[in-house]
């Protein structure tokens, strides 16, 4: 496997520190992008240990200029990027409820972080990735074909990143560009956060695994991500792989 | 349910539609705010609509129509952020809000469809904000569904292609020569249908009302 720069965002933990892991693991650069920096600058070491090339880069996904900026830094310094990952979410995202108790502040939180967000990576990304016919992946959810009854904003994104993806690769594929989504169940912050806020979430999560466990966020998901940004998926492009264990019956 | 819907919500550009099912109210969602785009600033805006909407006596029927008049199509990576801003965060905002509403008003029992403009994927490039948008609110539909459910309140989508479909056409043709639809007859159609006692057993459904496109 050919090595590869990739950066990839809300990567500080959970899910996204996995990708980063995983990436490192094959020899990579990896720019860790995340609105912490202390924390980012951690995974980047461990990125390193894991035999990679880690780098931290602060960067808010919601702000264009802040997207802008950490995408030309990462290039700049690596001559070029082969991949981006948006896995950044909002901090609204285990937060179970009630449809109806959803504020308008939350939804424009989900909404600027996981579909804005997707949107300026594909805006100040494309040129990069068009000189590298790279690849772009997308953590989505399973949530994002089924709905969900206490996490609905959460969920309706996650459909807007799919559907996303999907025209992405049709506008993206004359120029080389791949487009993918990964729909993960994996373990997480994110996830135990939830499980605590309702704790019988957690065993309708995992009664409905066929293969019995959550994914681990290195070796199940992370190495799902890679796989698509490698060469070996050169011919893969539009699709949303579900890493979850057979959990969703919708693929 | 028999007889037209009681409550349609939707813009002018889905007047076609609430004349077909011959509705008896409708309600007109406020214009997106000009220039710069959909901004926290304007949530006092859509708190004012939300109450509107939920204001009034509960029905059987309410269809939501989020028909807009479509953008110019361009590449995603083109689109300045104001646009994005004007073109997927306020719509989001206003049909998730309109949408909530609008099954609040359905008596226990009673039947919401909401219709949306969704291209084929064949179809989507340079329709992005227009997909992102709708393939949201199907979801949102099949949360709500699930959450409705407890008061016998079906909550279903119809997807239409009326508004973006592409001339030439990728591919090989619909199976249905009247492709993309007449308002009047297959998405009116789809909507009384799911609306009907004949779907008793169908929520949290999207049916494409696109004569076979896919």
């Amino acid at each position: 496997m050919m090595p590869r720069s990739i950066l990839v965002t809300g990567a500080s933990g959970g899910i996204g520190r996995g990708i980063a892991l995983a990436c490192g693991a094959a020899g990579w650069r990896v720019w860790i992008a995340a609105r912490r920096g202390p924390e980012a600058a951690a995974v980047a070491d461990e990125v390193t240990a894991a035999g990679g090339e880690g780098h931290a880069i602060v960067c808010d996904v919601t702000n264009d200029d802040s997207v802008g900026a950490a995408l030309a830094a990462a290039a700049g310094d690596s001559g070029g990027l082969d991949g981006i990952v948006h896995n950044a979410t909002s901090a609204f995202s285990s937060h179970a409820g009630p449809i109806g108790g959803i504020t308008l502040a939350e939804l424009d939180d989900h909404v600027a972080v996981a579909s804005r967000g997707l949107y300026l990576l594909a805006r100040h990304g494309l040129p990069l990735l068009a000189a590298r016919e790279g690849a772009m992946v997308v953590m989505t959810s399973e949530a994002g074909f089924e709905g969900k009854r206490l996490l609905a904003a959460y969920a309706m994104v996650k459909a807007q990143q799919r559907a996303l993806v999907a025209v992405l690769a049709r506008e993206w594929g004359p120029l080389g560009v791949r487009a993918n989504a990964v729909a993960p169940l994996g373990w997480s912050p994110a996830m135990a956060d939830a499980f605590v806020t309702d704790p019988a979430m957690e065993q309708r999560v995992r009664g409905r695994i066929p293969l019995g466990r959550l994914g681990d966020a290195t070796d199940d998901i992370g190495a799902a991500v890679r796989f698509l940004l490698s060469d070996d998926a050169r011919f893969v492009t539009g699709q949303t792989l579900m890493a979850d264990g057979g959990s969703c019956p919708t693929s | 349910m028999d007889g037209p819907p009681a409550l349609f919500v939707g813009t002018l550009a889905s007047a076609r539609l609430a004349d077909a099912l011959g509705v008896r109210h409708v309600l007109r969602p406020p214009a997106p705010p000009p220039d710069r785009g959909w901004a926290p600033t304007d949530h006092p805006l859509l708190e004012t609509w939300r109450s509107e909407v939920e204001a009034g006596p509960q029905a059987a029927g309410v269809v939501v129509c989020t028909w807009a008049d479509p953008p110019s199509p361009a590449p995603l990576a083109t689109l300045e952020p104001e646009a994005w801003r004007t073109q997927v965060e306020w719509p989001t905002s206003l049909w998730f809000t309109t949408v909530v509403a609008a099954a609040g008003r359905c008596r226990d029992g009673g039947a919401l469809v909401v219709v949306v403009e969704r291209p084929a994927t064949l179809d989507a490039p340079g329709h992005a904000t227009t997909v992102v948008v709708s393939d949201g609110l199907v979801n949102l539909v099949r949360s709500l569904a699930a959450v409705e459910g407890a008061r016998g309140v079906r909550v279903n989508v119809v997807t239409t292609e009326v508004h973006t479909a592409p001339d030439p056409l990728l591919g090989a043709a619909p199976p249905l020569s009247t492709f993309p639809g007449r308002v009047g007859v297959e998405v009116a159609g789809a909507v009384r249908l799911l609306l009907s006692p004949d779907a008793v057993g169908v929520t949290g459904t999207a049916l494409a009302a696109d004569c076979g496109r896919g």
